[in-house]
């Protein structure tokens, strides 16, 4: 317990570290730093029902993060969410489409099933090539956002596109009132309860199963696993399908929730923040919990600065990336002040 | 075929200059992600001096510049910091992606994208058909020469692989590995600016955001595929080049039949392909491999 505390210490100070570099930054790029911190900070935890916009973003963040959790502890560098992510919501998509008119009963549930299995399958490709013939999966996922980008792109505005959208991005048409989950607010009981599902069981799967223990030991030293018997073939299969599957069913989420159709690039920077949630989290599951709820709000607050503050939203993407910077440094004098709240008995 | 020839030029070259950043990075023993960041600066810091200042000369000093700043960033987090290089060169992409837009917002007060009345200098009337490329593309063999010379024939060069492959070997004569990578990331810097600035003002004279579209992460991909060779790594850069323009011509000729967006894809298709075969052939690649216990705490 005291050395997750020095840990959330560590991250605490890195996040105010990254937070002063992007103070700079935007002193640099003629913004005052004080203004913007606070209008990030009013738009994504202050302003009215912010609790409720920063849930919004933060329940198909969680459920992205935990797959990424699930891969990076079996130790595969999996940052194919985005990409995973849209296959997930475009299989979805083409299920809605065809079974037009069926009950929401019946198509919900299909829906569902195809964007699990989308998202699993985009990250199958990958997940074969690393496992069989050990292709970086880092270049290997990275080029499936950009495909899968691609993809989204040629969908909406081809196969899927809406016939009476006149608006300069094609989209797809809307999907039927009965199949939506959830108003364009996008916090219902269903997504909440899928969130709720969704993270009771990765956690179980993490804590408490055979192969929580055994991708976390992989993740460390794959020699000492094939040593114990375990097959690192099946571990690493698993927990690039079970990533997929998770950013699938986000995206999934995402179409039949708040957003109700597919568009050229939508949340483009989904992928990239799951995986943040994930480091920051430590790559624990309850973590990853409290960070999808920061990050949510930072989301919902790039949605408020140009509106309601006159402010670019890449002020958000700018904090993002300049948490990624520094999440994962380590620096001897943060290690010697938490050292203060470890127990002395217990160096480790 | 000149027009082929020409746009295989075009598009190959910024990728070349990103890869070589790539290599050098490489040899020192860092895995660069944050090449696509670097480009995209260096892109915007060209249009946007030429806009500001009407000095070519200035604006590829600025965007120099810049990139080299961002380097040593980039140096003191995964080095002073021990960050994870691939999760810090992603931040330091995403930075550049931002940090462009910020930029852009800020000085002319919109997202839109932004053309200069004149980019590159061209050769010129002497080349032919060639004479629409700038000067940079000519410039682009003799700087992969010099990189092949510094990197395989000299000291320095040594030095530097031995900071990469044996950092103790490399301090037990004399050698800091740390010093030797920041000297690695600062060049790569100034070369990712050229990798922007030929992409921007090379043919275009535009800036538009995340116009690097993933070719700082391809660079990093021809980097793998040409085992780190200054020379192999290059002709795997214009390979996806090739199927790049390939691409671009498969559109004309056919038509409406193949759907434009997916033949965009090809450079992407290639570049997989090209990771998948230098792992067949050599061993995978070991970027992600190691360093996973530090991720995690508890």
């Amino acid at each position: 317990m005291s050395g997750q505390l020095g840990a959330i210490i560590r991250a605490v100070v890195f996040i105010l570290l990254a937070l002063a570099a992007c103070g700079v930054i935007f002193e640099f790029a003629g913004y005052s730093a004080f203004q913007m911190f606070h209008s990030i900070v009013d738009g994504a935890f202050l302003r009215r029902n912010a609790l409720e916009h920063a849930l919004r973003w933060a329940l198909p963040l969680f459920i992205t993060a935990t797959g990424v959790v699930i891969s990076f502890r079996a130790g595969y560098f999996n940052i194919g969410a985005q990409g995973q992510f849209y296959v997930g919501a475009i299989c979805a998509a083409f299920v809605a489409e065809w079974l037009r008119g069926y009950p929401g009963g019946v198509v919900i549930p299909l829906c569902f099933a195809a964007g699990m299995t989308g998202g699993a399958l985009w990250a199958l490709w990958p997940g074969l090539l690393r496992l069989r013939s050990g292709a970086d999966e880092v270049i290997t996922t990275l080029m499936g956002n950009f495909l899968a980008g691609l993809l989204l792109v040629y969908v909406t505005a081809g196969p899927l596109k809406d016939p009476s959208g006149s608006g300069q991005q094609a989209s797809s048409r809307p999907l039927e009132a009965a199949y939506r989950i959830s108003t364009s607010n996008g916090v219902s009981p269903t997504i909440i309860g899928i969130a709720i599902l969704v993270g009771l069981a990765m956690w179980w799967l993490v804590n408490r199963t055979a192969f929580g223990v055994l991708s976390g030991l992989g993740g460390r030293n794959p020699t000492m696993v094939q040593w114990q018997g375990a097959s690192t073939w099946k571990i690493g299969l698993a927990s690039f399908l079970i990533s997929g599957a998770l950013a699938g069913l986000a995206g999934t989420i995402e179409l039949m929730g708040p957003n109700g159709r597919l568009a050229g690039g939508f949340l483009p920077a989904h992928g990239f923040t799951a995986v943040l949630i994930a480091l920051v989290a430590g790559l624990s599951i309850t973590g990853a919990a409290i960070a999808a709820f920061f990050f949510g709000g930072l989301a919902s607050a790039a949605l408020y600065l140009p509106v309601m503050a006159g402010l670019p939203s890449a002020a958000i993407d700018i904090v993002n990336a300049s948490i990624a910077l520094f999440i994962t440094a380590r620096s001897r004098l943060v290690d010697t002040l938490t050292k203060a709240w470890r127990r002395p008995w217990k160096t480790s | 075929m000149e027009d082929v020839v020409i746009a295989i030029l075009r598009s190959g070259t910024p990728l070349v200059y990103v890869t070589l950043a790539g290599v050098i990075a490489q040899r020192a023993g860092v895995w660069h992600l944050g090449l696509e960041g670097l480009m995209i600066t260096g892109a915007c810091a060209t249009i946007v001096g030429i806009v500001l200042t009407g000095s070519v000369v200035f604006a590829l000093l600025v965007a120099v510049l810049i990139c080299i700043a961002g380097s040593v960033l980039f140096w003191f987090v995964v080095e002073k910091l021990k960050a994870n290089q691939i999760i810090a060169g992603l931040g330091l992409t995403g930075l550049g992606l931002g940090g462009t837009s910020l930029a852009i917002q800020s000085i002319f007060g919109s997202q839109a994208a932004i053309s200069a009345p004149f980019g590159l200098p061209r050769l010129g009337a002497a080349f032919g058909a060639y004479g629409v490329l700038s000067v940079l593309v000519l410039v682009m063999p003799v700087v992969v020469f010099l990189c092949w010379v510094l990197l395989c024939r000299t000291r320095f060069g040594l030095r530097l692989a031995a900071s990469g492959e044996h950092p103790f070997a490399a301090r037990s004569v004399g050698v800091d590995p740390s010093a030797m990578r920041l000297a690695a990331l600062v060049i790569g810097g100034a070369l990712c600016a050229l990798a922007g600035a030929e992409l921007a003002a090379g043919s275009l004279q535009i800036f538009s955001q995340n116009m690097t579209a993933g070719r700082g992460f391809m660079g990093f991909a021809a980097v793998i595929f040409g085992a780190g060779h200054p020379l192999w790594a290059t002709l795997a850069a214009l390979f996806f080049a090739v199927v790049g323009a390939l691409g671009i011509r498969a559109q004309l000729v056919f038509g409406d039949r193949v759907p434009h967006d997916l033949l965009l894809g090809l450079p992407y298709i290639a570049t997989i392909f090209g990771v998948w075969l230098s792992a067949r052939l050599r061993g995978g690649a070991k970027s992600a491999t190691g360093g996973f216990g530090e991720l995690r705490d508890s």
